[in-house]
């Protein structure tokens, strides 16, 4: 009982570092892709071949891994940011979609029957709870960040340029330069979140990343509430431990697969109806509701004209 | 200081902007008038980079700056406002102005890294200066409050102050009188005026004759994407088949 508590332990708090950094790029960017996935696959996969192959440190690896994942990010964010934010969401697609064809079709990363023979990050019999130790004290430095970064001088630039992107370009800021950031650091500590996947389940396959794990994390993100710091936080908590709870109801088999995929896409219908600024969110502030609204406020210009 | 020439511009068809050439002067005062859809805030919009001309060259300062994208020509100096106020409303009054600040170094995540001193030493100027011009348009009491408890009129002000911040060689102010009454008409008055006095190059579009005569020194007259006539604020005015133009009857 305590492994498994110990083990949901780390799958949340991997869970908080994913929506976390999803966050950054959807809540407070404003930008909206569905392949955070990627980055976290990218990470997994590069930390843990670069233990493996080149025989790197685990700490290392999983450094290089999120430095891997954040600079992959600028591959699918330059081409797309660049002309405009509406390309995105479709570019994230077929960047998810090619990403995992390549894991799937090369044999350097075990293609689709999996990757295994990863090196474990510790060895010891209080693996388990040094490692659940550990990730819940990275998660609280990259909490801490996060806050900082959002708050101050440039979580006014990120809140100026969520209210009015025109206003912001004709002030003298760069919108681009600071979208193509967030989505770097969001996509960073993704990847990072894959090496501390790798290096403790110690198997990866390329089904894990698909556009069911872009639900899930577009769920925690929305209904803990975007753009806020905690609500993510508390959204990957509430939404790792949902499942497991559903488990204990013993439904058959036909039931539970398709029950959890029901659960969460109606969890976003519905908040992004009844509580767009999600379970921890403020009403005014930004968040999915800024963004709806400028959504709403560009096509109704370009109707305009 | 600023000089374009030839900018063109079509949507579909229609000609917006046809040939036209502008000149800004540091201290001056331009009116830009004419009635609505003569391509003045095209224009403005052509200059700040937010509509691309199909022809033309724009002089800013020396340097040539048609290919410059928005936010680089107002790093430059090049400031401007907008009809509606566009305040960031999830933003108080004096974060409004900050956010404006011409070198704004906080907007890069590399300087906050690595040099946090830097950021925190121009967060500091900027607030000063962020209040000071708060107090120069009378609302340095509500600086930490937000836009939307504010008259529109206010609003306008706090939009002209935030193109202040740019502290740039040039503004350009689309209808600044348009919903303005009050108090805040002298306000306007005022500081638009001492702006020019300071030696910048100021451009107005205004419909409200009363604020130009008072301010403009010279006055540009726009019909149908053509500049038509140019010249003193008075005469412009006087001439009965600009009038005409304007009010649209063709007697």
């Amino acid at each position: 009982m305590i492994e498994f508590l110990l083990t949901l332990a780390i799958l949340a708090g991997i869970n908080v570092l994913l929506a976390c950094g999803f966050n950054l790029i959807l809540g407070y960017g404003g930008l909206v892709s569905v392949a955070q996935p990627v980055f976290y696959a990218i990470g997994a996969y590069s930390s843990a071949l670069l233990s493996m192959k080149l025989g790197l440190p685990v700490p290392l690896a999983m450094v290089l891994g999120a430095l891997i994942a954040a600079i992959a990010s600028f591959g699918l964010s330059l081409p797309s940011l660049r002309v405009s934010g509406d390309y995105l969401v479709i570019a994230s697609m077929g960047f998810q979609l090619g990403i995992i064809h390549i894991i799937n079709n090369v044999e350097f990363t075990g293609a689709a029957s999996g990757l295994s023979g990863i090196v474990s990050a510790i060895e010891s019999p209080w693996r388990s709870q040094i490692y659940a130790g550990t990730i819940i004290a990275i998660c609280a430095v990259t909490i801490l960040a996060i806050r900082w970064l959002v708050t101050g001088p440039y979580g006014r630039a990120i809140t100026a340029m969520r209210n009015d992107e025109e206003v912001f370009a004709s002030l003298g800021r760069d919108a681009v330069h600071i979208k193509v950031t967030l989505f770097a650091v969001g996509s960073g500590i993704a990847g990072l979140a894959g090496g501390l996947y790798a290096h403790y389940f110690l198997f990866l396959t390329p089904d894990q990343y698909g556009i069911f794990s872009s639900a899930t994390l577009l769920t925690m993100v929305v209904v803990g509430g975007a753009a806020t710091v905690r609500g993510p936080v508390l959204g990957a908590i509430f939404l790792t431990v949902l499942p497991e709870a559903i488990r204990f109801l013993n439904l058959p088999i036909a039931v539970m697969a398709p029950l959890q995929g029901v659960i969460f896409t109606g969890l976003v219908i519905l908040f992004l109806f009844v509580k767009p600024e999600g379970l921890f969110g403020s009403k005014s502030g930004g968040g999915l509701d800024a963004w709806q609204s400028r959504a709403m406020s560009s096509s109704m210009r370009k109707g305009a004209k | 200081m600023l000089s374009a020439r030839g900018l063109t511009k079509h949507f579909g068809g229609v000609v917006v902007a046809d040939s036209l050439d502008i000149d800004l002067n540091p201290g001056e005062i331009v009116a830009l008038i004419g009635p609505n859809g003569a391509g003045k805030t095209t224009l403005f919009n052509m200059l700040t980079g937010f509509v691309r001309p199909d022809a033309g060259s724009i002089v800013f300062d020396g340097q040539r700056v048609e290919k410059l994208p928005s936010h680089q020509r107002a790093r430059l100096g090049l400031a401007r406002t907008w009809q509606r106020p566009r305040l960031f409303e999830s933003l108080s009054l004096v974060d409004n102005l900050m956010i404006a600040d011409r070198d704004y170094p906080g907007e890069r995540l590399i300087e906050m890294v690595f040099r946090p001193q830097h950021v925190l030493d121009c967060e500091e100027k900027g607030r000063e200066r962020a209040e000071r011009l708060l107090d120069r348009i009378g609302l340095g009491a509500r600086a930490e409050g937000r836009s939307t408890r504010l008259s529109y009129g206010q609003q306008k002000l706090v939009g002209l102050a935030r193109a202040l911040m740019n502290d740039g060689r040039c503004i350009l102010l689309d209808e600044p009188m348009a919903g303005v009454e009050g108090r805040t008409v002298e306000t306007m008055k005022t500081v638009v005026r001492d702006e020019a006095a300071a030696g910048k190059a100021v451009c107005i579009v205004e419909h409200n004759i009363g604020f130009i005569r008072d301010i403009c020194d010279r006055a540009i007259f726009m019909f149908n994407g053509r500049i038509v006539a140019e010249g003193s604020v008075h005469d412009l005015l006087a001439d009965k088949r600009l009038t005409a133009l304007y009010f649209g009857s063709h007697s």
